[in-house]
C-alpha cells in the first residue's frame, strides 16, 4: 500500500523535473548577472522542458513523424536563436536597421 | 519508492510503445494540428521581433526584466506546468475507462487555468503601481503583446476543457472514443510549450 503510494510513473516524474527546473530558472533570474554562459544555460533549460512536455504530456514520443520532426525543430531552433541573437546582437541590429 | 522512467506508463499500467492511439499516429485529429502550428507560427514571430527589438535596444531589454514581478511569473509556470500534468492525467483515466476520474483531472486543470488567470490580471496592476505600463519601454511594448496574448489562449483553453468536461458528463467521450479529448489536451500543451519559451524571455533573460 505504502510502495503504491509513493510509485511514480513518467508523469509524475515529468512534472517534478518540470517543476525543478522552473525553479532553478527563477533563481537565476533573481540572483545571476547576465552572460553568455547563463543564456546558453537557459536555452538548454528551454529546450529540455520543451522535449519532455512534447514527449511525455503530448504524447509526441512515438507518433506522427513529421509531427514529431516540426515540433522539436522548434524546441531546437528557438533556443539555438536566443543564444544566437545574445551573441550577434549588433551584427543583427545592423543587418535590420532601415 | 518506485520509479518506473523506462517502463513509461501513460496510464500506470501500459507501455507507449504499445499504446495503439499513438503510435505512429496523429495524436487528436487534423484539424487541430492545423490549428496548434498556425498557433506556433504566430508566436513564432512574437519572438523574431522581440529578438530584433532587443538587438536595437540593449538597455531597455537587459533593465525590463528587473522590474517585473519574477514570483508572478514564476507561480504562473508552475500553475500551467501543473495544469498540463493534470490533462495528461485525465486522458490517461478514460484510457482506463474511468471517466469520473477524468472529469477531476480536467477540473483541476481548470482550476490551474483559473490560477494563471488571476495570478496574471494581479501583475499587471502590480505592474502599473509600478509605473510598467505599454509603452514604459520597447521591452515593456514586449512584454504586454506577448503576455496578453498567451493570456487569451489560456482563457480559450480553459474554456476547451470545460467543454471536455460536459462531454465526458455526457458520455461522449469513452475509452473507446476520445479523440476530442486527445486534441484539447494537445492544444493545452501547446499553450503550456509557448509560456516555457515566454518566461525566460520575459522574466530570466538580459
Amino acid at each position: 500500500m505504502i510502495k503504491n503510494l509513493f510509485t511514480l510513473n513518467a508523469l509524475d516524474i515529468s512534472w517534478v523535473l518540470l517543476m525543478i527546473i522552473t525553479s532553478a530558472n527563477a533563481f537565476v533570474a533573481e540572483t545571476a548577472e547576465p552572460s553568455l554562459a547563463i543564456t546558453a544555460i537557459i536555452c538548454c533549460s528551454i529546450a529540455y522542458k520543451g522535449r519532455r512536455i512534447m514527449d511525455y504530456f503530448m504524447e509526441l514520443n512515438h507518433a506522427n513523424e513529421t509531427i514529431q520532426f516540426f515540433m522539436r525543430s522548434y524546441f531546437h531552433v528557438f533556443p539555438a536563436l536566443i543564444f544566437l541573437t545574445d551573441l550577434f546582437s549588433e551584427e543583427l541590429a545592423s543587418l535590420t536597421t532601415i | 519508492m518506485t520509479i518506473t522512467a523506462t517502463g513509461f506508463n501513460l496510464n500506470g499500467s501500459g507501455s507507449v510503445t504499445k499504446e495503439p492511439e499513438t503510435l505512429n499516429k496523429i495524436p487528436g485529429n487534423r484539424a487541430i494540428w492545423v490549428g496548434i502550428f498556425a498557433e506556433m507560427t504566430e508566436f513564432a514571430l512574437f519572438f523574431l521581433v522581440y529578438f530584433i527589438a532587443k538587438a536595437h535596444y540593449p538597455e531597455q531589454f537587459n533593465q525590463g526584466p528587473q522590474q517585473l514581478n519574477t514570483l508572478a511569473g514564476t507561480l504562473n509556470t508552475f500553475a500551467l506546468i501543473t495544469s498540463s500534468y493534470f490533462v495528461a492525467k485525465a486522458l490517461a483515466s478514460i484510457r482506463m475507462d474511468d471517466p469520473e476520474q477524468s472529469i477531476k483531472w480536467l477540473w483541476r486543470a481548470v482550476s490551474c487555468g483559473c490560477i494563471y488567470l488571476v495570478i496574471k490580471v494581479w501583475e499587471y496592476h502590480w505592474n502599473v503601481d509600478q509605473g510598467i505600463v505599454t509603452n514604459t519601454s520597447k521591452f515593456y511594448t514586449m512584454y504586454y503583446y506577448m503576455t496578453f496574448n498567451h493570456l487569451l489562449h489560456v482563457g480559450w483553453a480553459s474554456g476547451s476543457l470545460l467543454w471536455a468536461i460536459h462531454q465526458l458528463k455526457v458520455g461522449r467521450y469513452t475509452k473507446k472514443n476520445h479523440i476530442g479529448l486527445t486534441a484539447i489536451a494537445c492544444y493545452w500543451h501547446m499553450v503550456d510549450l509557448a509560456w516555457v519559451i515566454i518566461f525566460p524571455l520575459l522574466y530570466v533573460l538580459r
